[in-house]
């Protein structure tokens, strides 16, 4: 994964220097400078869940910083998970591990978060 | 407005009884070890996966039926838009190779007439427990004029290939009408190369 401190680095002209991609199996998800930063604060399932949790007990964690993409076409390679509550949430095509982000039906924007994959040209 | 990056999109979709691997050859990772849990409940619905065929980039869109044959609820809206069908059964399953016919009226009936179709008998990886061999799949696909081959999403055998035979056969038929409407377009005989399709170079 890429580290927060690390993150301004990976911006250039708002957008990402770099490819980006799986931090487990490096499935490259996105090419360079196709993403555009974005900041929110969302909150997003965590990729490990605890094994002892009730169904109800979602846990997810605050995140901040994303690259936005507007057309889902753009991705080089991206599972989208089933909606829940108006999200689906974005996996690695190869590994499914995630979720990486999330795609919003209403706007049908995709937000890829910047501390759950790699950035990187290889 | 953003530059295109691709040349062409597909839409692709899995059909087939429940069991015979579709989601296993759409999502070959199927080891839940590393499979998060969150991901795993609510499952996955499609993907996009890019490859590059005859210096065209193209974009799949694949996506499987969720375990709507269940239901035998697969109708027109799921077929909308589909220019691809992997019919898939399990060599292990005779009742999955003999609905194969069962699945083809189906998409005669609701899909687009011109849609590629490729059969894939799936599990070939599981030998002691077949009971369909290779030749009956390949005298039902030759019946009906369509593409035909053995797969195991567990063992990843033949799976990008399918795809990408699949996205080649859907390409001949899209370029032949983009030479229709853009006869400027220099249209790439590929008969040359039919030996050797590009599958290797792509879904990389």
């Amino acid at each position: 994964m890429t580290e927060e401190s690390n993150f301004a680095a990976q911006i250039e002209n708002d957008r990402n220097k770099l490819s980006v991609r799986c931090q487990f199996c490096n499935c490259l998800m996105l090419k360079a400078n196709e993403g555009s930063y974005c900041e929110q604060e969302v909150d997003v399932p965590l990729m490990q869940q605890k094994q002892d949790r009730s169904a109800e007990a979602l846990q997810t964690e605050k995140l901040r910083h994303f690259w936005l993409i507007k057309d889902m076409m753009t991705f080089e390679n991206i599972g989208f998970s089933h909606t829940v509550d108006g999200r689906k949430f974005l996996v690695c095509a190869d590994c499914e591990r995630g979720p990486v982000g999330y795609h919003e039906l209403a706007s049908k924007f995709c937000y890829l978060a910047l501390g759950r994959v790699v950035h990187g040209d290889k | 407005m953003a530059k295109k990056t691709y040349d062409l999109l597909f839409k692709l979709l899995l059909i087939g009884d429940s069991g015979v691997g579709k989601t296993c050859i759409l999502f070959r990772f199927s080891d839940d070890a590393f499979t998060s849990t969150f991901i795993s409940t609510i499952g996955i619905d499609f993907k996009i996966k890019t490859v590059e065929l005859r210096g065209k980039k193209i974009k799949l869109q694949i996506w499987d039926t969720a375990g709507q044959e269940r239901f035998h609820t697969i109708t027109t809206s799921y077929y909308r838009g589909a220019m691809g069908i992997m019919l898939v059964y399990d060599i292990t399953n005779e009742k999955s190779f003999e609905n194969i016919v069962k699945w083809l009226r189906n998409i005669d009936e609701h899909a687009n007439e011109d849609v590629e179709k490729m059969i894939l008998g799936n599990k070939c990886d599981m030998s002691d427990k077949r009971v369909v061999n290779k030749e009956r799949g390949e005298a039902i696909a030759r019946e009906h004029g369509i593409r035909f081959m053995e797969t195991s999403a567990k063992s990843n055998i033949n799976i990008e290939r399918a795809f990408c035979e699949l996205a080649e056969a859907i390409l001949d038929k899209t370029s032949g009408r983009e030479s229709a409407e853009n006869p400027e377009r220099v249209v790439i005989d590929r008969k040359n190369n039919d030996k050797a399709p590009g599958y290797n170079k792509c879904c990389a």
